[in-house]
């Protein structure tokens, strides 16, 4: 099915100063001279869209309706398509990026929360949080090619870098699961620690880092030999772990805080406060920064990766979540 | 006062699983009330997590460990008899704020799931006061297709409905102490 874009204005779009709501405009922008800068692609949950936020002009320069209460984000490696999960919708929706389109929607049996994209661009994995699956399809058809049994509510998904494995944080049973891609067989599972939401995957491919929610601390997996090697405290109710500058980040949503580890020696080296019920959270491609959308107070904040400083607080609108990998690099 | 506890009436359903199954999408809510009394003062009405006189419908709390973080905990007794469990996970008597969570409440007291709250006061201009209560939490039936009863605006409905009573009471209390 596709969708046309419908020009859309949101209501967190009129309280705040320098907040620029566009639903087609925004290509135009880039044609007058100003260097394109990474961008940012923020499912706002209870808006009921998904923001693009210019992380060098720190604005919303569009926002792209998309109904179904949208909380998962897949960017491909390109850059040219994000993939967004709406769970009450239980549908995928293809962005074309750079025309801030919805090209179309892909419905699903179950209600799709976690997404992650293969690297190479053939397909995408979403989770089915209640029945519990992985189907893996391809996005231009919006076919299913192949479906895999998880463990119980599966939330966050991530691929190796060299997209021959994939994770799936399975909350309720608190475990990984890891998959063979190309086969889509569940070559083993690991036990991490208590509720398991957010998983990511280094750069080597090695370790699989899972925020644990209700254990308030981060698991860290070997991936070729499935074991845990490794647990390290972080604040309350952790959601998800980025990495950079071989450190590991964690938004703590009870905490209001990123917790900051080294990824060496597994200790806990700093904790810095940031909004209201940080959530999604992810490294920029060089590696420099660490972007997290914080929900409650509807605001995506920069932390320099080696000062651990905060750099920006960005307003988007209602309920972000960004769950998932939400950055896109536009040069 | 007791009506803004909610009692609905649930379709028997498969609601067995464990206070943290929910559905993907959470909710909030931010309620704001003005009073005419400096931060301290107010703030000396609420400062005691065990002292929830000022909350209608409640008729006594029980519980342990004082104002403490992450070890205080109290359960709160309706006017009906029903009971929320609650503890608590931030305290900043500096900046006049805590923080708690629901760690035990039946959906037909109140219809949410994996509820989270803080409470705060602002100071205000002409040494008054602003109350912010905000909260966190997802609608009281855990899967897909909720009843009415259990959905998403059930569930925000009633969290708002207490906040802007307990804001209310609060401030004809701190304002007729003056």
């Amino acid at each position: 099915m596709t969708l046309r874009p419908r020009r859309w204005s949101g209501r967190g779009g009129l309280r705040r100063p320098g907040f620029v709501r566009m639903a087609f405009g925004a290509a135009c922008l880039f044609g007058i001279g100003a260097a394109r800068a990474d961008e940012a692609f923020i499912t706002e949950q209870t808006s009921d869209a998904v923001s693009v936020l210019d992380l060098a002009a720190k604005t919303v320069v569009a926002r792209i309706k998309i109904d179904g209460k949208p909380a998962g984000i897949a960017m491909s490696r390109d850059g040219k398509s994000a993939f967004v999960t709406s769970p009450e919708g239980k549908y995928v929706s293809v962005i074309d990026t750079a025309a801030r389109k919805v090209l179309r929607r892909i419905s699903l049996p179950d209600a799709p929360l976690g997404i992650a994209a293969d690297p190479a661009g053939r397909f995408i994995c979403v989770a089915g949080f209640y029945q519990p699956r992985l189907y893996k399809i391809d996005p231009a058809s919006g076919a299913i090619l192949a479906t895999v049994a998880v463990g119980a509510s599966p939330s966050g998904v991530a691929f190796t870098p060299d997209g021959k494995l994939i994770a799936t944080a399975d909350r309720d049973d608190d475990q990984i699961s890891i998959i063979d891609a190309a086969s889509f067989i569940r070559v083993g599972a690991v036990k991490v620690g208590a509720h398991p939401f957010g998983v990511t995957i280094d750069a080597a491919g090695a370790r699989a880092y899972t925020a644990n929610v209700e254990g308030n601390d981060v698991s860290v997996v070997d991936l070729a030999s499935q074991k845990l090697i490794g647990t390290i405290a972080v604040g309350k109710r952790p959601y998800a772990v980025a990495l950079a500058k071989g450190r590991g980040f964690t938004s703590d949503q009870y905490g209001g805080t990123v917790s900051i580890f080294d990824v060496d020696s597994l200790r806990p080296m700093q904790r810095i406060s940031v909004g209201d019920y940080p959530e999604g959270i992810e490294t920029s491609a060089d590696g420099a920064s660490v972007y997290v959308a914080n929900w409650f107070s509807n605001e995506i904040w920069a932390i320099d990766a080696e000062t651990l400083k905060v750099t920006a607080k960005m307003a988007v609108g209602d309920g972000p979540r960004a769950f998932g990998t939400f950055l896109r690099e536009t040069h | 006062m007791k009506s803004i506890w909610i009692a609905v009436a649930l379709v028997a359903s498969a609601l067995s699983s464990g206070a943290w199954a929910h559905g993907p999408s959470r909710q909030k809510t931010t309620e704001k009330i003005e009073i005419n009394a400096p931060p301290e003062k107010v703030w000396a009405a609420i400062a005691d997590f065990h002292d929830l006189s000022w909350l209608p419908g409640v008729a006594k709390t029980l519980g342990s460990g004082g104002n403490e973080p992450d070890v205080a905990k109290r359960q709160i007794v309706l006017d009906n008899g029903a009971t929320i469990d609650e503890s608590l996970f931030k305290y900043d008597a500096a900046e006049k704020t805590y923080s708690y969570r629901i760690d035990n409440v039946d959906v037909k007291v109140l219809p949410v799931n994996n509820y989270s709250s803080t409470i705060a006061v602002l100071p205000a201009e002409g040494g008054k006061s602003i109350v912010e209560w905000r909260g966190a939490f997802y609608r009281g039936y855990p899967n897909n297709d909720p009843p009415p009863e259990l959905n998403d605006d059930a569930a925000l409905a009633a969290v708002t409905k207490i906040y802007k009573s307990g804001l209310e009471s609060l401030k004809k209390k701190v304002e007729a102490a003056k």
